[in-house]
């Protein structure tokens, strides 16, 4: 069972691939579905069917995650909120924790307390 | 057909909810990505599947509830769908082995006949707590019709209206055909009365179906009290129990006629009848098979309810009375 223990509680869900391709295309500036799955296709090499991706939408917007940009256009433009960008940043730290365990036990790099100064994913450098 | 309309079929499997809030900007995507050719099956039938998801969403059936009597009613509601699964299979059950008895030795009848009865009394102690169910949701669904809710039910009712107007015909053009034919040919002799039964038994399964949503949907809009949630709980929780023993009588009224009277099972009507249905085994296997679809269902159903039974803290908000 994945248990999750930083402050915005899991927001993203434990199904959170379509949330955090998107969160993370909002991250760079707000976007219609359609330049969303364009971003998301060029970043990640992932395409997003359109149910997959209004259906990511729609519980991101549930959970507050991000917000409908208003517009006169059909297309609906949408933004990360605040609480967006603070489950996206915990999603991307305990990633990288993770990233970072992988690569020591892989032996592709040292133990990162060994350089407690250096930022993470610099600590294999020295 | 125009760019919107023809994208706008596309959307039909969401709920006309979800189409409100999402449906412009969808067809906008749509457009983008697919204006100038066809729009591929695989995102057809992705777009079928995500709709009938959301569908499934917006009753409550899966995804997050909020409250603790929302997560009881999704609950009980599951139940109930599985409870209709059960139906059907109880229904193929009890049409095929109907004869079971003149096709088993006398002296190996007696466990076979056990698990038959477990099934017949706890089908019909399910009916009971359903019948009864359906009278404690009868007041606040009058409450409804009169606070002025008849345009928030008129789809639903409409539909469980024109499905029982169907069987109804269907039922009645079978019952004369079968009259005028022989036991011989109403069982598996005659092709066409044998097609024709199939197709009226997918009509009533469709028909169980669509009153099954129909419900669903209707209960979703009815304001139940919390006392009266928790009673009805509790009932689903009745209502599993009683499919758990239709499952278990079965179970062992297949395995004791298996060993038995594997010619009843293997192709035989029985009852003296010498006609052999070839329904009669896939038959039976797609009703067991519902029944352990409807138990996986049921224990969704009771999961929700045990979790929200067993939760701290008071009714949600949606709980009025």
């Amino acid at each position: 069972m994945v248990k999750r223990r930083r402050g915005t509680g899991g927001a993203l869900g434990r199904n959170n691939e379509p949330a955090l391709l998107i969160l993370t295309s909002l991250a760079s500036g707000e976007k219609h579905g359609y330049a969303l799955l364009r971003d998301i296709e060029g970043f990640a090499g992932i395409v997003l069917g359109p149910g997959a991706l209004y259906g990511a939408i729609a519980r991101l917007e549930e959970r507050g995650l991000i917000e409908p940009v208003p517009s006169e256009d059909r297309r609906q433009p949408y933004r990360i909120t605040d609480f967006g960008r603070t489950a996206l940043a915990d999603a991307v730290n305990e990633m990288r924790s993770l990233a970072n365990e992988g690569a020591v036990r892989l032996g592709l790099r040292p133990p990162a307390r060994a350089h407690p100064s250096l930022p993470i994913g610099l600590g294999g450098l020295g | 057909m125009n760019l919107d309309r023809r994208f706008d079929r596309l959307l039909r499997w969401y709920p006309p909810s979800w189409r409100e809030r999402y449906g412009d900007g969808m067809i906008a995507l749509l457009e983008d990505a697919y204006a100038q050719g066809a729009v591929p099956w695989r995102v057809r039938l992705s777009l079928a599947r995500t709709g009938l998801v959301e569908r499934f969403r917006a009753s409550g059936l899966v995804g997050a509830s909020t409250g603790r009597s929302e997560q009881l009613r999704a609950g009980s509601l599951l139940v109930l769908c599985a409870w209709s699964a059960f139906v059907v299979a109880g229904s193929i059950f009890a049409k095929f082995s109907e004869h079971w008895s003149s096709s088993t030795p006398p002296l190996h009848r007696s466990l076979a006949s056990v698990g038959y009865h477990i099934v017949e009394g706890a089908g019909a102690f399910g009916a009971v707590v359903v019948a009864v169910a359906a009278l404690l949701a009868l007041p606040p669904f009058i409450a409804l019709l009169r606070s002025g809710g008849w345009s928030s039910l008129r789809r639903p009712l409409h539909r469980v209206a024109i499905a029982g107007a169907a069987i109804a015909v269907l039922t009645a053009a079978l019952v004369i055909w079968a009259h005028a034919l022989s036991s011989h040919d109403r069982n598996g002799a005659l092709v066409p009365y044998e097609a024709a039964f199939l197709f009226w038994s997918a009509a009533v399964v469709v028909a169980i179906a669509v009153t099954t949503g129909s419900v669903v949907a209707v209960v979703g809009r009815l304001d139940f009290s919390y006392r009266k949630i928790r009673m009805l709980s509790a009932m689903a929780l009745a209502l599993v129990a009683s499919m758990m023993a239709v499952f278990a009588g079965v179970v062992l009224w297949w395995v004791q006629e298996a060993s038995a009277a594997p010619h009843f099972l293997a192709n035989n009507i029985g009852d003296g009848i010498v006609a052999t249905s070839r329904l009669f085994p896939p038959a039976m296997i797609v009703a067991s098979l519902l029944m352990v679809l409807g138990l996986a269902a049921a224990t969704g159903g009771v999961t929700r309810l045990t979790r929200s039974l067993h939760a701290k803290g008071g009714p949600a908000p949606s709980a009025s009375r």
